[in-house]
């Protein structure tokens, strides 16, 4: 089968077309015969009834009656059953002496026969049924033959017609090659057979999603650009101090703050790498168990150096194995940020990371002694690449920390809760996992 | 020279001061806009470092504030936006010059001495009186012919002077220039500066206004 639509319509229209004419031919061809049929019986009784009305004697020969090559063959016998009179002495069908019409097989023949008896004669007029049948196919052949002769024309009338139609599909396809990558405004829905506004309108739909993931990725790559040139200022400047440097010792301070700008810039490239990587528009990862409870204490396991060398007490505060569906590896990523974001802005006192169970949901908190985060300024802490105003982390943030936070909880259909701590002052971030999530 | 760096990233604050400070400029850094205006009310600088992407209110915003209330202190813009627009529009809200980040500190201090020579009305690189030739490039002085040795204070504390001969500035003008906040001035570190300078460029190269501070002669 071909893949055109034009030419599958041309096809299906035709055969349709040849099988209506089979149907019309068929029927037409009864049709011709029932009538033919009746006219003829008619005429044999016709000639048999004439004939009954003369003499014998004073009939030469039947004339030629309606037939141009007249196959009638008429006989006449008397009450005796002696033959008086036949039309065709070659052809002598035997005497019927029943009444009425009959088939005869005769001498390799059908033979429609009349017979009728008037009291003292019997007359038999007969004709060969093929007459018939020829004359049936003739009038069959005669209705049949146009339509057969205008298939072509058809045909060709079809495929024009098609192609017609549809040429607003080979615009809109055309359309569509001529765009650019970049090039993704909808297709115009204007003049439109209804059939094409449906698939125009999704094609629409998905260039317009496309745009905004574009536009989306753009401005994150536009970000990272320019979040990038901060930590790469900072390296290009304390190199160059270390290049300056005249004693043993600036130089020695000059390549600690290079260090320091070097493990900023990696940070940030890591985190930058993490979040690409936690992008709402790719497909979620392959979904496992996981172990919430054993999540919570590998990240306190290695946070725990971080927080003796500015001297908070880490602790672990769980209820035993928490199990929900989701992805390990980003879980870890997610606290490993709220832990490292509290140790970081938490100068005394301690940072409590708490896994339990509430009304069916998982819920992985992490509460801290230190600065906090001003009521006003908690909406927006989520956003990409924004670091609350005044405060200072122990080395610079990357501003992802808690978009790479949203991000995961997103992708779980989870939930973040930001608030105090328990003493009124400190940090407490909640995240709650949703319980379609959690398996016992 | 007293300069003024407003800057909130932590690590090129730090990098641009001790950079600029090896230039022999005295650097005050501030990490907020607020912070740098009250610093610009309380001392005077000859030149301002502002960064753009600052927290609460921008350096922009605070920029155009400054020249609304004809504050004529020169402006070196130190910023990641590098599209021609925002230098555009940062040239046009009163910046005298625009530098876009990652820079080289090399650039940044010749940038900064472009617009403070401009400042009082030199073209020329060098600071010329008399006999004298001060290079505030290289940091050299040349004093009759010959290549004379200054520290940085000092080096310092003579281009201050000459830079509008004949003027009388105080002790405390001249520690102002000389020392940034946090670095301890010894009382008679000025005298002290002084002295070392006599010796070296003669007595009556600087005078000594009695009362009210030193100057070098208009013409010798």
């Amino acid at each position: 089968m071909t893949h055109s639509i034009r030419g599958r319509l041309l096809a299906w229209l035709l055969g349709t077309l040849v099988a209506a004419g089979l149907v019309i031919g068929y029927s037409a061809y009864h049709r011709a015969q029932e009538d033919i049929d009746d006219l003829l019986d008619y005429q044999l009784k016709q000639l048999a009834f004439s004939l009954s009305h003369q003499s014998v004697g004073s009939v030469p020969m039947p004339p030629d009656l309606l037939l141009p090559e007249p196959d009638f063959i008429t006989q006449v016998w008397d009450k005796d059953g002696v033959r008086m009179f036949y039309s065709r002495p070659n052809l002598a069908i035997p005497m019927r002496p029943r009444p009425g019409f009959s088939n005869v097989e005769w001498n390799n023949q059908s033979w429609r026969v009349y017979t009728q008896l008037d009291g003292f004669r019997i007359i038999q007029v007969a004709h060969p049924l093929s007459l018939r049948k020829e004359m049936a196919a003739d009038l069959t052949h005669r209705a049949v033959t146009p339509l057969a002769a205008l298939l072509p024309l058809l045909g060709l009338g079809i495929w024009i017609i098609v192609g017609h139609a549809l040429r607003p599909l080979s615009s809109i396809s055309s359309a569509l090659r001529a765009r650019t990558p970049s090039a993704l405004e909808p297709l115009p829905q204007r003049d439109l057979p209804d059939e094409l506004v449906p698939l125009v309108g999704s094609l629409n739909d998905l260039l317009q999603r496309l745009n905004r993931a574009l536009e989306v990725q753009r401005q994150f790559v536009a970000d990272a650009a320019h979040e990038l040139r901060s930590p790469l200022t900072a390296v290009q400047l304390q190199l160059q101090l270390v290049k300056r440097a005249g004693s043993p010792e600036e130089r020695t301070t000059a390549l600690e703050r290079l260090e320091r700008g070097v493990q900023r810039s990696t940070r940030l490239v890591q985190q930058l790498l993490i979040l690409a990587r936690q992008d709402p528009q790719q497909p979620e990862e392959v979904q496992a168990v996981v172990d919430l409870d054993r999540v919570a204490r590998e990240v306190v396991a290695d946070f725990e150096p971080m927080a003796q060398r500015d001297n908070l007490t880490l602790t672990l505060d769980s209820q035993g194995p928490l199990r929900i569906r989701g992805n390990g590896d980003s879980l870890r990523v997610m606290l490993g940020n709220l832990v490292d974001n509290a140790i970081r802005y938490t100068d005394r006192g301690s940072v409590t990371v708490r896994v339990h169970r509430e009304g069916g949901e998982a819920i992985l908190e992490v509460e801290d002694t230190g600065t906090g985060i001003p009521a006003d300024e908690r909406g927006r802490v989520f956003d990409r690449f924004y670091r609350v105003p005044g405060q200072e982390a122990g080395e610079e943030g990357s501003g992802l920390g808690l978009a790479i936070v949203k991000r995961v909880a997103d992708r779980h259909g989870g939930r973040i809760a930001l608030d105090s701590g328990g003493g009124g002052s400190g940090l407490r971030v909640m995240v709650r996992l949703p319980d379609g999530n959690s398996q016992a | 020279m007293r300069l003024l760096l407003v800057e909130d990233d932590a690590m090129i604050g730090e990098a641009v001061r001790a950079g600029l400070r090896q230039e022999g400029f005295t650097v005050d850094w501030v990490r907020e806009a607020e912070a740098g205006d009250a610093a610009l009310k309380a001392e005077a600088y000859a030149l301002l470092l502002l960064d753009l992407g600052l927290p609460r209110k921008s350096g922009l915003d605070w920029l155009r504030e400054l020249r609304r209330r004809d504050d004529r202190i020169p402006v070196l813009i130190l910023t990641a936006r590098d599209a021609v627009a925002d230098r555009v529009a940062g040239l046009d809200s009163g910046a005298d010059d625009y530098l876009v980040k990652p820079f080289d500190l090399d650039e940044l201090s010749a940038r900064a001495r472009a617009l403070l020579r401009r400042r009082t009305g030199r073209a020329e690189p060098t600071l010329r009186h008399g006999e004298l030739t001060l290079d505030p490039a290289t940091h050299e002085a040349y004093y009759k012919g010959h290549t004379i040795s200054l520290s940085a204070r000092e080096f310092a504390l003579l281009a201050a002077l000459l830079e509008r001969p004949g003027a009388i500035l105080s002790r405390a003008q001249l520690e102002q220039r000389l020392y940034g906040w946090g670095e301890e001035v010894e009382s008679n570190a000025i005298e002290v500066h002084i002295h070392h300078l006599r010796r070296k460029l003669g007595a009556g190269f600087i005078r000594n206004v009695r009362g009210l501070g030193y100057t070098v002669s208009k013409m010798p």
